[in-house]
């Protein structure tokens, strides 16, 4: 667990974090989101102690973060950040297995736990091992900056922007990635993005940063739903936020169940999956200018209909 | 052929219409009684006579010719003829020296004209027009090299080339050259490390006392502008004092002139390039990359050994290439103020008006430059493999 209590921080006589105050629960994968310079890479930096913080009290399972000593506390902290950072000299083999072996782990036990860590970001170790970080796609170095992070199987992992340099496909695949990992690892994450869409995908809780403040914080669902001010609901993107909910909501929350009568004559009509969101069901009626569409389980078999009057409900 | 359409190499053309001339109407060779004795020059017809000069014109047409409708194929004929004429020279001028000199005269010579330094000169100027041209491989550039290099070599090691006044004045000087090689590596490497030592410590320094990077490289800079004699002229006199008042010092071979002032004086000018580029080195490491090393919980020290300093070492070769090939010029220098070393035949060379003399100390200068540079080139390389795309 991390808990901030009226933290500050000042750069100069500028405040660059300006008293706030975060609880991180032990498994949430926090989000701050924010426009650029309203402090969340400081935040985050704080939390590692690269920066020190001016004021208040940081705490990590309840024992104060200036009570560790610095290096062996981000040893303890996995560390990731949108230029990936990797070292260029390294084989990735090796960059991967940095942390271990500061922590003097023996080889066998570094060279198992980085082919571990490769299959499990998807990178085939026989290929990827030796090769030098300069050889490799966007996409591929932040995998290794991620496995990287994770390789001493630290609780507490700080992400500052990832994914931020990738193409929008390859982003919402290490994101997809990140979901599936996290369903597993239960880590404690703090996620830093600028991107609401990401912070929406991802967030347990999402914390909105203006001004080395924090503006709000809550679920996606409450945030959207009760947007603080104007400047959180700017962030969501105004007039776009009812795409953006149908985003977050399942299909199967809005379906009817098929009616096995009528399952016959609507056989020919538009299909979406079960798991898919509320927005491309509507994308898929827009395009095939149709008023309903078949809902299919993940394995092909029709289980539902959403016709677009179900779209008005509120979700139960 | 395909691709005999290009225009006409016209650096070719011009440096065959240079070289022509100058075969036929530049002193080749001379031919001395005794190296006091002012001597004959030869040119190319009162050596052959008409057949053989028109028979030696003969590859620089055909060079000529080639180079008008140059294809791909002419250019590599060009730099086989080239290659050829440069492992043929030494072997001409054996061929001199055993019909022209008087092999019963020790003390006769035969001198290289300027004939044939401009000659040397625009094959030089031909081959890097070739090298721009060609995608000649690396190995095929290395074989070239090997093979003037081997010819040159043979020549000498045969005997043949004694009479030259080059080899006559390295005769009368064997040990004395050695010891000159020695003494000036010796100077240059002391040079270097110390140097090295010191810029790198001055590096560290400004980094941390940021205050200091402005003063310091001005310092370092105006050093730089003294011109070399003059800087030999402002340490003489302090030590002279310096031995003077400590007989410690002076038994170690201190004094106005001679090796200590020289040293001081190669590590003054060595100090700007070498902290410069150890400071660049190290400041240019992306931040990113320190960034993450810290935030995965490196020390400092290992931030510094493992990351920074590795990352920064081709920058700080390149700083030491530069360095050690200065130092290596101005060390000549230093023989003024009684240093020793290679400069010594140049200054004596010059002061007799004995140009071969000068030659004998300029052309190792010229080749442990040439040695230098490319092993630090390649040692960089090395370093920056993996790290840089290739
Ligand atoms: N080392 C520093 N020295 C002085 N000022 C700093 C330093 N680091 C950050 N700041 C300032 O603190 C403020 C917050 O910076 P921070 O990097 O936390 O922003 P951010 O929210 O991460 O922005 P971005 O989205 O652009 O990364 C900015 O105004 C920045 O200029
Ligand atoms: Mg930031």
């Amino acid at each position: 667990m991390i808990e901030l209590r009226e933290v500050s921080k000042l750069f100069g006589r500028e405040h660059a974090v300006d008293g706030i105050s975060l609880t991180v629960a032990s498994g949430e994968l926090c989000v701050l989101v924010g426009t650029s310079g309203c402090g969340k890479s400081t935040t985050l930096r704080m939390i590692n102690r690269l920066i020190e913080h001016s004021a208040g009290q940081i705490l990590i399972d309840g024992q104060q973060i200036r009570s560790f000593n610095g290096q062996v506390l981000r040893r303890r902290m996995g560390y990731a950040i949108q230029s990936t950072g990797l070292f260029p000299h390294w084989s990735v083999a090796r960059n991967i297995g940095l942390v271990p072996r500061l922590l003097k782990w023996t080889p066998a036990r570094i060279e198992e736990r980085v082919t571990e860590l490769m299959e499990l970001l998807g990178l085939e170790p026989a290929t990827f091992a030796d090769k030098m970080p300069a050889q490799l796609s966007g996409g591929q170095a932040q995998r290794v900056g991620v496995a990287r992070a994770l390789a001493a199987d630290p609780d507490i992992l700080l992400m500052d922007e990832p994914f931020g340099a990738l193409d929008p496909i390859t982003r919402e695949t290490l994101q997809d990635e990140l979901l599936r990992l996290q369903s597993r690892l239960r880590k404690t994450i703090v996620f830093v993005t600028h991107d609401m869409d990401e912070a929406l995908k991802l967030a347990d809780r999402i914390v909105v940063m203006n001004q080395g403040r924090i503006v709000q914080q809550g679920t996606p669902q409450t945030l959207l739903h009760e947007p603080a001010d104007e400047f959180v609901e700017s962030l969501l993107g105004g007039a776009d936020r009812g795409l953006k909910q149908a985003g977050l909501t399942r299909v199967a929350t809005l379906m009817q169940p098929l009616d096995p009568a009528q399952a016959k004559a609507k056989a020919d009509l538009p299909t979406v999956g079960v798991d898919d969101s509320l927005r491309l069901a509507l994308s898929l009626m827009l395009w095939h200018r149709c008023e309903s569409l078949m809902v299919t389980s993940e394995d092909g078999q029709p289980v539902g209909t959403l016709a677009f009057h179900d779209l008005l409900r509120t979700a139960p | 052929m395909s691709d005999a359409k290009q225009p006409a190499n016209r650096v070719i053309i011009a440096m065959i219409l240079l070289a022509l001339p100058a075969l036929h109407g530049l002193a080749l060779t001379s031919v001395q009684p005794n190296r006091i004795v002012p001597g004959d020059a030869y040119r190319l017809m009162e050596i052959v006579g008409l057949g053989g000069a028109l028979l030696l014109s003969l590859p620089f047409v055909a060079v000529l010719w080639l180079a008008w409708r140059p294809s791909e194929k002419r250019m590599r004929v060009i730099f086989v003829i080239n290659i050829a004429l440069l492992m043929a020279l030494p072997w001409a001028l054996a061929l001199f020296c055993m019909s022209f000199v008087d092999a019963d005269q020790p003390y006769a010579r035969a001198g290289v004209g300027p004939g044939i330094w401009t000659l040397l000169f625009l094959l030089l100027l031909i081959l890097i027009e070739l090298r721009t041209r060609l995608q000649l491989s690396k190995g095929l550039q290395n074989m070239a090299a090997a093979l003037v290099v081997g010819s040159l070599s043979l020549a000498l090691i045969s005997g043949w080339l004694e009479p030259l006044a080059l080899a006559r004045e390295y005769a009368g000087r064997r040990e004395q050259f050695a010891a000159a090689v020695l003494y000036h590596l010796m100077l240059v490497g002391a040079a270097v490390a110390l140097s090295l030592v010191i810029g790198f410590l001055l590096a560290l320094l400004i980094r941390r006392l940021t205050r200091l990077q402005t003063p310091a490289f001005s310092v370092l800079s105006i050093i730089q502008t003294i011109p070399s004699l003059a800087l030999f002229g402002l340490l003489l006199a302090p030590l002279a004092w310096l031995a003077a008042r400590y007989p410690l010092l002076a038994d170690l071979g201190v004094k106005g002139i001679g090796w200590a002032p020289a040293l001081i004086a190669l590590v003054g000018y060595s100090l700007l390039p070498m902290t410069r580029n150890t400071f660049v080195a190290l400041e240019e490491v992306p931040p990113d990359v320190i960034e993450s090393a810290r935030g995965m919980g490196m020390s400092p020290w290992q931030v510094f050994s493992q990351v920074r300093l590795p990352l920064a070492l081709p920058v700080l070769l390149e700083g030491i290439r530069i360095t050690a090939i200065q130092a290596i010029g101005l060390a000549a220098v230093a023989a003024l103020i009684g240093a020793g070393g290679l400069g010594t035949f140049i200054f004596q060379g010059l002061g007799q008006a004995a140009m071969d003399l000068v030659v004998l100390g300029a052309l190792p200068i010229l080749i442990m430059a040439l040695i230098v540079d490319a092993g630090f080139s390649a040692l960089a390389a090395y370093f920056r493999r993996g790290v840089v795309h290739d």
